[in-house]
């Protein structure tokens, strides 16, 4: 057809790396050409920029704060540890094998032995019941095992199965594993992350329908312009690069100033938490963002820039059509 | 080439713009297409810029039919045609340079090319020492030949001008006119609308007569008086 031999016509001035370095050329002007409009109107783009770096900083804060409280409750679950009661008649000897055997399970990292005669003397010390324990006939307290599972079997499920296959030591009366505070714990955090990755999509969606909104105005106030280049044969492709670039500049700078607000608010919130720590004795750091996080924020605000844009520009450049008037 | 064939146009609302026009404007032919206000000029012009589309008839320019034409091939058709209006349609926040240079920006040349056809184009319309100006430090007939620089700067095969002359003095007029017929010696095909009967009356080009939608007249026209006459005023 005609119109695609006119559509070919002008190749024929260039090679192909002609045309490649035209296209790329073409881009980088139009790219450097919507930085340029984004300067030129300063107060709509430095709001704009603010709204979107506002709106990205809130999940990423929460990121934050689910992934410190993930280290805080793993940094638990590995301190977990079962306790085994043994049977009263089992023996000295019979306890230091039973420790020597359970030491060479794979799922286990540590094991301490407390003798029924230690955990007794330990027990007069700490219950302030020592005078009254010295009419006993008999220690009444059981030798004890305390395990230590290694990271891996440390997990609530996994340190369960453990205490099951210790339970079936025949010198072994009952065993303990307190996982309810820690599945409470648990479920308490998923929630909690559930709720961040619902509010972050909800701020995600907020950012294109911004972005969206500010590139539909930017459009609708290059009416006429953009009904002059359809005159004189501009694609639609080539209409909207400027606005879709635009809206990656939009990602970008929000998403650097939603790294920074995020920078600030850790460092503020470090404080306060290290005062709350200190009197815990805990060696507890808050982490920031990663590198690796820094850069998929970026990324990611960048795409929800070029999807905002995107959306608006296939919306309202095919509705503009030139006019003779 | 320019191929009317049985061409009606129906307005939503029912108001026929054209009725059955016919005509064939040659490759390197000039011709003036004239009538009153709401003769259907325009609408025959927006046909021709695809702007619309015909009811019924067919419509082919330099070889593409446009009845049937895929909104993506619409741009492609557009480059194979300079197009000038009365207002100029120029963008207000750029340069004379940038206005001339944007078919060839769009079309993908390079800098170099673009700059020195810019030039050859802005030299043809004498306005090379406006080249960094902005359409509002011209005058309306320096940017009705801005607007000519652009519609030609990309080797259009036709030349749609609507109303070009339509604010200017006679003498102003006359200018545009021959910067057309300079065109049309470069083998450009050449339609302008115009009102402007004595202007048709002095060229003595091929002229097509709308009235009502229809086509009464196509083409040598004797004198202004004759003219007038035939359009009834």
């Amino acid at each position: 057809m005609a119109a695609n031999d006119t559509r070919h016509n002008n190749s024929q001035h260039l090679n192909w790396t002609g045309r490649i370095t035209a296209r790329v050329l073409r881009h980088l002007q139009q790219a450097i050409g919507s930085l340029g409009d984004l300067w030129r109107t300063p107060f709509t783009s430095v709001m704009t920029v603010l709204v979107l770096g506002i709106s990205l900083t809130l999940p990423a804060t929460l990121h934050l704060f689910v992934k410190n409280t993930q280290t805080v409750t793993e940094q638990w679950n590995s301190a977990s540890e079962i306790t085994l009661f043994l049977q009263l008649s089992t023996s000295d000897k019979v306890a230091q094998n039973l420790v020597q055997r359970i030491q060479l399970y794979p799922e286990v990292a540590n094991v301490i032995y407390i003798s029924a005669e230690q955990a007794l003397t330990e027990f007069k010390v700490n219950s302030g019941f020592g005078q009254a324990l010295e009419y006993l006939d008999e220690n009444p307290l059981p030798a004890t095992l305390l395990v230590t599972p290694t990271q891996r079997f440390s997990q609530a499920q996994a340190a369960r199965e453990l205490l099951l296959k210790l339970e079936q030591e025949r010198a072994v009366d009952q065993g303990k594993l307190d996982l309810e505070w820690l599945t409470r714990l648990q479920a308490i955090a998923a929630l909690i992350e559930d709720v961040v990755i619902g509010i972050a999509i909800l701020l995600c969606l907020s950012v294109v329908l911004i972005i969206g909104n500010t590139i539909r105005l930017a459009i609708l106030n290059q009416k006429d312009a953009i009904a002059v280049m359809k005159l004189v044969g501009a694609t639609d492709d080539f209409i909207q690069r400027p606005f879709l670039y635009a809206g990656i500049w939009y990602g970008l700078l929000g998403g650097f100033v939603a790294s920074i607000c995020v920078a600030i608010l850790a460092s503020y919130i470090s404080g306060a938490l290290r005062q709350l720590t200190d009197l815990y004795q805990s060696q507890f750091v808050l982490s920031g963002l990663s590198f690796n996080e820094l850069a998929i924020l970026q990324l990611t605000a960048i795409g929800l820039g070029l999807l905002g844009s995107f959306i608006s520009v296939r919306q309202h450049i095919r509705a503009i059509e030139p006019t003779a008037d | 080439m320019i191929r009317f064939n049985n061409v009606s146009k129906t307005y939503p609302g029912g108001f026929l713009a054209l009725k059955k026009v016919s005509f064939t404007i040659a490759p390197g032919e000039m011709a003036f297409l004239t009538g009153h206000s709401g003769a259907g000029k325009s609408t025959l012009l927006k046909l021709m810029s695809v702007m619309e589309k015909p009811t019924v008839g067919s419509i082919e320019i330099n070889g593409t039919e446009l009845s049937t034409i895929k909104y993506a091939q619409v741009p492609y058709v557009r480059r194979g045609i300079g197009m000038i209006f009365q207002s100029h349609n120029l963008l207000p926040d750029r340069t004379v340079f940038d206005n001339v240079a944007l078919p060839l920006i769009i079309e993908g040349y390079s800098h170099k090319e673009t700059r020195k056809r810019v030039e050859a184009a802005l030299d043809k319309v004498h306005l090379t020492s406006k080249l960094k100006c902005f359409p509002n430090m011209l005058s309306g007939g320096e940017q009705q030949r801005v607007g000519i620089a652009r519609a030609i700067v990309n080797k259009p095969p036709i030349l749609l001008a609507d109303e070009p002359t339509g604010n200017l003095d006679p003498k102003l007029s006359l200018d545009i006119i021959r910067l057309f017929e300079e065109f049309n010696d470069m083998g450009i095909s050449v339609l302008i609308a115009t009102h402007d009967l004595g202007l048709i009356a002095r060229m003595r080009y091929r002229t097509l007569t709308l009235k009502q939608g229809h086509m009464i007249t196509d083409g040598i026209v004797d004198g202004l008086q004759t003219i007038s006459e035939r359009n009834g005023s």
